[in-house]
């Protein structure tokens, strides 16, 4: 089963919804109301089902501002910056993640489809 | 009282002080399959020697608190998620604040709060795959009524409990729960070498005149650890004949 697929199943068990309502552009927090307890019974999930290291922090972009923050302090391109942290989001992912940050949370449900296909490549 | 439970891995930490090994003991009768963890090869022996008739009934795993590289090696990924943690480990520091070693300070507070925490960490992302866990941590009536010189145990006592707690208010919903034990004076371990020293200091002060044998507190823990005590969880309970209840 690919990788979206996986994803979509873990997040409805966890979250208790319907496979067919989990798009990849559905934001987890925002739309579909994920709380911090669930995104540790995720990332404890993603471990179990693709047998890799999970960094809470780094898929559910849980330091996103505050690399935002200090890129504004360094003086650095904030999308450079965030591409440097962040290795499995492309560049132009990250910069809808910057456009998007008065929003709130931004993580979405393809955000996690690129950590687990990074994190299978690179260890 | 015929106690059920959920569950029959159970990992004890600190395996080879007395009480951890009467527990081990209780918990092989029952059918459990206890895996205790030592720090030195004189702990390792210990557990060997008084466990010897239950040879391959239970299991060890070294694991030192101020050694990172222990603790990957006991999670490593194909070990079996325990069902039930019993945290024994504690440190000693016996010192008055003001004339502590600066450098102690960091590594006791490393050892006995942080290590704890990521142990934590690693147990209960475990047993969330499995939505069911049952910690019992071993505090000490100190965490409450310390004696001078006990500062440091004290505040890593209640550090740790805060850790047990917190946890159990955050994953009760997953099915994973906690209780505190604040053991008094027990005749065994360090206990036993400080009633000896001065009865009237311990024992004199507990209102059942006694201290608790290792067996009674591990019969004890095996009772938290049941189904039938699954009400109680993300709370401390003292175990001490009384002794911290009055003035």
């Amino acid at each position: 089963m690919e990788v979206l697929e996986v994803i979509k199943r873990l997040l409805a068990d966890i979250l208790d919804m319907e496979v067919k309502d989990i798009l990849p552009e559905a934001y987890i927090v925002r739309e579909l109301g994920a709380e911090s307890i669930d995104l540790l019974e995720m990332a404890v999930s993603l471990n179990a089902a693709f047998n890799i290291e999970v960094n809470d922090a780094d898929i559910f972009l849980l330091r996103l501002r505050d690399h935002v923050t200090e890129a504004a302090e360094n003086k650095t391109d904030v999308v450079r910056y965030l591409a440097e942290r962040l290795p499995f989001l492309k560049r132009d992912r990250i910069a809808d993640i910057v456009s998007d940050l008065e929003g709130g949370p931004t993580l979405k449900v393809k955000d996690l489809v690129s950590y687990v296909e990074w994190r299978r490549v690179n260890g | 009282m015929n106690l059920e439970f959920s569950g029959t891995r159970a990992l004890i930490l600190g395996g080879s002080c007395d009480m951890a090994l009467c527990l081990a003991e209780l918990m092989i009768k029952a059918g459990f399959f206890p895996v205790l963890t030592y720090r030195s090869k004189k702990g390792q022996a210990r557990i060997s020697d008084v466990l010897k008739d239950f040879a391959g009934r239970y299991g060890t795993s070294f694991l030192d608190f101020s050694d990172r590289a222990s603790l990957v090696q006991i999670f490593k990924e194909d070990a079996a998620c325990p069902d039930f943690m019993v945290d024994f480990v504690q440190s000693d520091l016996e010192c008055l604040i003001a004339s502590v070693d600066p450098d102690d300070i960091y590594r006791y507070f490393n050892q006995n709060i942080s290590f704890r925490a990521e142990v934590l960490r690693r147990v209960v992302r475990m047993m969330l795959v499995q939505k069911r866990g049952r910690l019992v941590y071993i505090s000490s009536s100190a965490a409450v009524r310390p004696n001078p010189g006990q500062g440091f145990y004290c505040a890593a006592k209640l550090a740790s409990e805060a850790l047990y707690k917190n946890l159990g208010l955050e994953l009760a919903g997953s099915g994973i729960t906690t209780v505190t034990l604040r053991p008094g004076y027990i005749d065994g371990g360090r206990g036993r070498e400080f009633i000896r020293k001065d009865p009237d200091a311990s024992i004199g002060r507990v209102p059942i005149k006694r201290a608790l044998t290792s067996k009674e507190v591990a019969e004890t823990i095996l009772f938290y650890l049941s189904e039938s005590a699954r009400g109680f969880n993300a709370t401390e309970i003292s175990l001490d004949g009384g002794l911290t209840a009055g003035k």
